[in-house]
């Protein structure tokens, strides 16, 4: 049995990146917990902002991350609408949670399809490659058992989650050196950098309602999201590329 | 399956980028006499002058260390509010490859002696075309690429008008012959100029000249599609762009109407091909769900 507590502790890491993220390294900038919008009367237009050019290592970098995610939440939709017949047809009681968790992932689906269309980026190039792989993954895992499909859900949230922080701290350093240099942060980065952190937020929840719902009782369950996780980062090291 | 049109495209794309080698011949018959043409002029000597004798010129770098040519034409995130990232050319070369296009190239072509009568134009008398890098005509045409290119949006909203009426497909087409319209006051230089890009060292910036002009006309055309239609659309107005561009260079017919019937023809085509290829690619992504699915409806409980 992989311990649960192994999982507890990956989950917390993740959880607990967020936090400093949060609070102490963009107080003013970047910051995702909205300050109540204060009841401002109609603000005069804004001055133009001091904003610095992309560089083409920013821009690479923007387009690697816009791409893959948009990869990632398309391979989430179809694993979980391939989980969702057999699961429910043992555990009709979970109805609620998968349809909420499906709606999310589309939810983000069309988050970064309509990124990748509004800042010109060239969408992933194996999307029908993703389409089976998830559709198989979600689908096999979902026969297996509530279990093993929970696990899948947990080993794939996991990875999701880490790799949603990597983006956001990467996001975070970019913006921190443009004030420092005394340029101005835009909405154009404030919203992908508070977009990114809700997304990874639910990410991290559908990690929890995983393990809430027995992710760590699959057997082997260590063989089965040690696998799956394996194969996330593989696919996000393709998608980030291709 | 996505393959089948973007291997047929990129194939024509191929084979209209290679296809002008065969006019090297002409052009590099010409070119001797256009140069000796000028070379006897007065402008004699300015390739070679000595560059030691410098007069005030805009220019920074050195002319023995030719600026990087960076392949800097990459598709990557478009920011809607950042100033955009500057230009592959710097501001003398600009100065000078404008002076050159607007000036000279509808007489001399894509050639050493328009930069040198550019140059003189100026009055950069010490600049040798080879500040341009190892190969300034090449350098000459990448431009007229890049600036046809960028000057595509404000050539779409004078349009505005016609273009707000059309479908997306009829935008296309549009746009496309708006840049190939681009191409009016050199078309008699541009087999020759084709023939420079098919050269091997040239092929990676013409190409993907090519691949950010499709992109560009889809844009413009407010195309939105982000799955796997994005690279056939794209690949398939490539090559139609690159045949209609070839084509032109040989119509004589009033106000190039031939080319744009050509061009017509093409695209309507490539619409009934992309069909069927998307049907394909859809039925590839997504057997693995339809199957299930099928399966399901059979009563099958998985
Ligand atoms: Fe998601
Ligand atoms: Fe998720």
């Amino acid at each position: 049995m992989a311990s649960p507590r192994r999982l507890l502790r990956t989950a917390r890491q993740l959880t607990s990146i967020k936090t400093p993220l949060l609070t102490s390294q963009f107080p003013r900038h970047v910051s995702t917990t909205p300050s109540p919008p204060s009841p401002s009367p109609p603000s005069p237009p804004l001055p133009p902002k001091n904003l610095k050019p992309l560089t083409e290592s920013q821009r690479e970098m923007l387009s690697s991350f816009l791409r893959v995610n948009q990869a990632g939440e398309l391979a989430a939709t179809l694993i979980y609408t391939a989980q969702t017949p057999p699961i429910l047809a043992r555990e009709p009681h979970l109805r609620p949670l998968m349809k909420h968790m499906y709606d999310q992932e589309a939810d983000h689906l069309r988050v970064f399809n309509s990124l990748i269309a509004k800042h010109r980026v060239r969408p992933t190039a194996l999307y029908p490659l993703w389409s089976v792989l998830a559709t198989g993954l979600g689908w096999s895992t979902a026969v297996m058992g509530k279990e093993a499909a929970m696990a899948c859900t947990e080993a794939v949230e996991t990875e999701i989650g880490g790799h949603y922080n990597a983006q956001i701290r990467e996001l975070l350093k970019m913006v921190s050196e443009w004030e420092a240099e005394g340029y101005d942060v835009g909405e154009e980065f404030t919203e992908l950098i508070s977009t990114l952190r809700r997304i990874r937020d639910e990410e991290l929840e559908h990690l929890d309602h995983a393990v809430e719902h027995d992710a760590q009782k699959a057997e082997p369950h260590w063989l089965l999201t040690g696998v799956i996780r394996a194969g996330c980062r593989g696919a996000i090291w393709v998608s980030e590329r291709v | 399956m996505a393959s089948p049109a973007a291997v047929n495209c990129s194939g024509a794309a191929r084979r209209i980028l290679l296809l002008p080698t065969t006019t090297t011949q002409p052009a590099t018959r010409s070119f001797p006499g256009r140069l000796s043409a000028v070379t006897s002029r007065p402008i004699t000597t300015l390739p070679s002058t000595p560059r030691t004798k410098s007069k005030s010129t805009p220019k920074t770098q050195p002319p023995t260390t030719p600026p990087p040519q960076p392949l800097q034409t990459r598709r990557t995130y478009h920011s809607t509010t950042h100033p955009p990232p500057p230009s592959p050319f710097t501001q003398a070369e600009t100065t000078l490859l404008t002076s050159a296009l607007t000036s000279h190239i509808p007489t001399h072509g894509f050639t050493l002696p328009s930069l040198t009568l550019a140059a003189r134009d100026l009055s950069l008398l010490d600049i040798s075309p080879s500040f341009l890098g190892p190969s300034p005509v090449a350098r000459l045409i990448h431009f007229h690429l890049y600036t046809t290119r960028t000057t595509l949006p404000s050539l779409a909203s004078q349009h505005s008008d016609l273009l707000s009426g059309l479908s997306v497909s009829g935008k296309i087409e549009l746009l496309t012959w708006l840049r190939l319209k681009q191409n009016e006051p050199i078309i008699q230089h541009w087999q020759q100029a084709l023939a420079v890009m098919a050269q091997p060292s040239q092929v990676p910036v013409a190409v993907r000249e090519l691949a950010m002009l499709a992109d560009e006309i889809y844009y413009l055309a407010g195309d939105k599609s982000v799955d796997p239609s994005w690279y056939t659309k794209r690949a398939a107005l490539s090559g139609i762009y690159a045949a209609a561009e070839l084509f032109m260079t040989t119509d004589k017919s009033e106000g190039f109407q031939e080319t744009r019937r050509f061009l017509r023809r093409r695209l309507q085509e490539a619409e009934e091909l992309g069909g069927a290829v998307r049907s394909v690619g859809e039925w590839v992504g997504f057997t693995a769900s339809a199957g299930v699915n099928v399966l399901r409806s059979k009563g099958v409980r998985i």
